[in-house]
């Protein structure tokens, strides 16, 4: 593996010059975001001993990045297109701080190309691909031309908006189901499955009507609809050199709501047919190509029952599960990304890229798996991360911080490595056991049961796995004792409200000494 | 000192001491509980330890959860009806949020089914429906108010109570 560390060591030495083709690595760097991501991206700057500037809305004066960065600058109100999404405040902040780059994270501007060249006109290095590029690719229809064009495989589609007799058409010659897509789409809205000719016109019409008021776009396009998918994805990462390389694949085929929540590399399936890794590296390279991508970018694939897979689309950005794949790789995207923005060559060649073990990641959302996984902000009144063997926790959270309610709930990502699937499934449920976040709930407990479910272990994924294990999977009957542990303290905390002594014992009388109780541990190690 | 508890819709009665407890006819337990505040204790039973975690009426031990409701039946019951007595129906929210849209007003008679208030957290939205039919008798909720989760936001009297109109 190359040392890219030693890049910008000397490049340090030579004089800065403004624009794309120095290599002078920079002094200081905005992160244009907020949460778990704006952590991370500090992180390797502080690492990579360069100056960081947090932006913050007033939601989030007391958000861990900001306490983390060396600088942070107020950009508005709570709401984030007042202030997260506000290009103007976030370039504005950019030159008060003198910073010369602008790391944008995931979500908010980090796939707006109107950001990209805004950072662009204004002197400032976007840490990303280009402002083309990610108009090319954020385009659904463009980017599957684009796909196409390049070799890669797409499910049978139609590229471009279409009418009511077009979809008919193509249902005619495909059969059904088939899936409507928005043009403009993402995460789900304006998409529709469709069995039947005659819930083509009605579906067409909500999905368009849902498109129209989510993205301002109402054109709509038609898939073949493959039946039980697989989510694989593949890392790409390329200089601006003309040097593009794969990191392999993650498996991110546990969903809910369209978006993911576990996700795994290598993909069990992957494992088994070490041959798609190449496969599909190879397609994704060319379909990134094909945009005049550089920097990290994942492409999407669905995979079907045959292992046959097709380009879903190309997410020209950090994303979130990319833990998974450094765990995996021994990389650091992050510092990559820095390095290939600031002109730097990718250090390494495609037959160094190394993959060692199993990595898997858990989304630690603010949300009750027990009731539709709905969020649930709050004040975090009390918090214990896992630590051990094979752990890495990025999170944004801290103990005493109030969640807010404005933005994304995830709260940190909790990711383990093992040397095989079998033994990062049983880490990771030993780490969740460790895990406590109280005041406000979290799909913790919740990841216990998929990470222990048969079909799981098994590797028996698809994106609609969610839905089908809450069919299939009856809730465990927990044992007699922790029904009875559980009766026990909702007793005892019961009594100690009522009393509500400001000591906060144990219910009046029945105090429980802490003496008493501390001889007592004492006694039984 | 005896409550009574409802674990998962079933009825039980505890008896709790300092250090023991006996759950319906089961023999009496002893069992050692830190408290470790902010509704979390340590429990030892028959030398297993136990993290459990008490966070309004759901109960967590060992990644299991619990529905627990606590009443003491030398006392009027905690949860008492608020507003209206059989047949009032509570619209509570399951997520903290803000409120951002009030489809109902008081006084309107409504089917079941119907939107009444729509609450927003992390960008998700969430309807909140009414589960009878009936008429609005108490209407809390105001657009932009914040609230918490379980708390009551209308309270719909059923349409036999209400009276056909």
């Amino acid at each position: 593996m190359g040392d890219y560390g030693l890049l910008w060591k000397h490049a340090k030495e030579l004089p800065e010059q403004a624009g794309y083709n120095f290599r002078c690595m920079f002094r200081k760097v905005l992160v244009a975001n907020r949460g778990e991501i704006a952590v991370r991206v500090i992180r390797a700057l502080r690492e990579m001993n360069i100056a960081s500037v947090a932006v913050y809305s007033d939601a989030d004066r007391a958000g861990l990045h900001v306490r983390r960065a060396d600088e942070a600058e107020h950009v508005g109100a709570a709401a984030s297109a007042e202030s997260y999404l506000r290009i103007d405040r976030i370039i504005e902040a950019a030159k008060k701080h003198g910073a010369e780059a602008i790391h944008p994270g995931y979500g908010f501007l980090s796939e707006n190309a109107e950001f990209a060249h805004a950072c662009e006109a204004a002197g400032i290095v976007f840490i990303g691909p280009s402002a083309a590029s990610i108009k090319a690719m954020g385009e659904k229809t463009s980017a599957r031309r684009l796909a196409k064009s390049a070799g890669a495989p797409t499910a049978p589609g139609i590229d471009h908006g279409v009418t009511f007799e077009e979809a008919r058409e193509f249902g005619r010659e495909h059969g059904y189901p088939v899936l409507l897509k928005a043009v403009a789409g993402g995460g789900g809205k304006g998409m529709r499955r469709v069995d039947r000719e005659e819930d083509l016109e009605g579906s067409l019409r909500d999905a368009a009507s849902e498109a129209g008021s989510a993205f301002g776009n109402s054109e709509m396009y038609v898939e073949k609809l493959i039946e039980r998918p697989r989510h694989v994805e593949i890392q790409v990462i390329g200089d601006r050199h003309g040097n593009m390389v794969h990191l392999g694949e993650r498996e991110c085929s546990i969903q809910r709501r369209h978006q993911k929540v576990m996700e795994e590399c290598p993909s069990p399936l992957v494992a088994q047919y070490p041959e798609m890794r190449r496969e599909m590296g190879e397609a994704a390279i060319r379909a990134a190509r094909a945009g005049g991508y550089y920097n990290a970018g994942t492409v999407e694939f669905l995979v079907d029952a045959e292992r046959r897979f097709y380009f879903l689309e190309m997410n020209t950005r950090l994303q979130v599960e990319h833990p998974v794949t450094e765990l995996a790789t021994g990389l650091d995207l992050v510092k990559l990304q820095i390095e290939i923005a600031a002109g730097g060559k990718l250090p390494f060649t495609q037959e160094q890229v190394e993959w060692r073990g199993w990595a898997m990641e858990c989304r630690i959302y603010a949300e009750d798996p027990d009731n539709n996984f709905l969020p649930y902000p709050g004040k975090i009144t009390r918090l214990a991360e896992p630590s051990g063997p094979g752990m890495r926790v990025d999170s944004g959270t801290y103990e005493g911080w109030t969640v807010p309610m404005e933005y994304d709930p995830l709260l940190a990502k909790m990711a383990v490595w093992a040397s095989t699937r079998e033994e990062a499934a049983a880490r990771a449920v030993r780490a969740l056991s460790e895990y406590t976040v109280g005041g406000i709930r979290t799909n913790i407990g919740f990841f216990k049961r998929v990470l222990e479910d048969g079909e799981f272990l098994k590797g028996n994924l698809h994106t609609g796995f969610i839905d089908e294990f809450f069919a299939r999977v009856k809730p465990e009957k927990a044992a007699a004792d922790v029904e009875a542990v559980a009766a026990f303290v909702a007793a005892l905390d019961a009594g100690k409200r009522a009393t509500k002594g400001p000591a906060a014992g144990v219910n009046g009388s029945a105090s429980v000494s802490r003496w008493a109780t501390e001889g007592r541990s004492a006694n039984l190690r | 000192m005896k409550l009574d508890l409802t674990i998962d819709g079933r009825e039980e009665r505890i008896e709790v001491a300092q250090d023991s407890f006996q759950l319906g006819d089961g023999a009496a337990r002893t069992a050692n509980v830190v408290d470790l505040g902010d509704g979390a204790y340590s429990v030892l039973l028959d030398g297993r330890s136990y993290d459990a975690k008490v966070d309004g009426g759901v109960v967590t031990v060992c990644g299991y959860r619990f529905a627990i409701d606590v009443r003491d039946p030398r006392r009027w019951s905690r949860n008492g009806a608020g507003g209206g007595g059989a047949g009032a129906q509570k619209i509570t929210t399951p997520m903290p949020g803000k409120v951002v849209r009030v489809l109902a007003a008081v006084g309107d008679v409504v089917k079941a089914g119907q939107g009444i208030v729509v609450v927003e957290a992390m960008k998700m939205q969430n309807e909140m429906k009414a589960g009878q039919a009936g008429k609005i008798v108490s209407l809390t909720a105001k657009v932009g108010a914040t609230v918490t989760a379980g708390e009551a936001l209308a309270v719909i009297e059923a349409a036999e109570a209400a009276g056909e109109e």
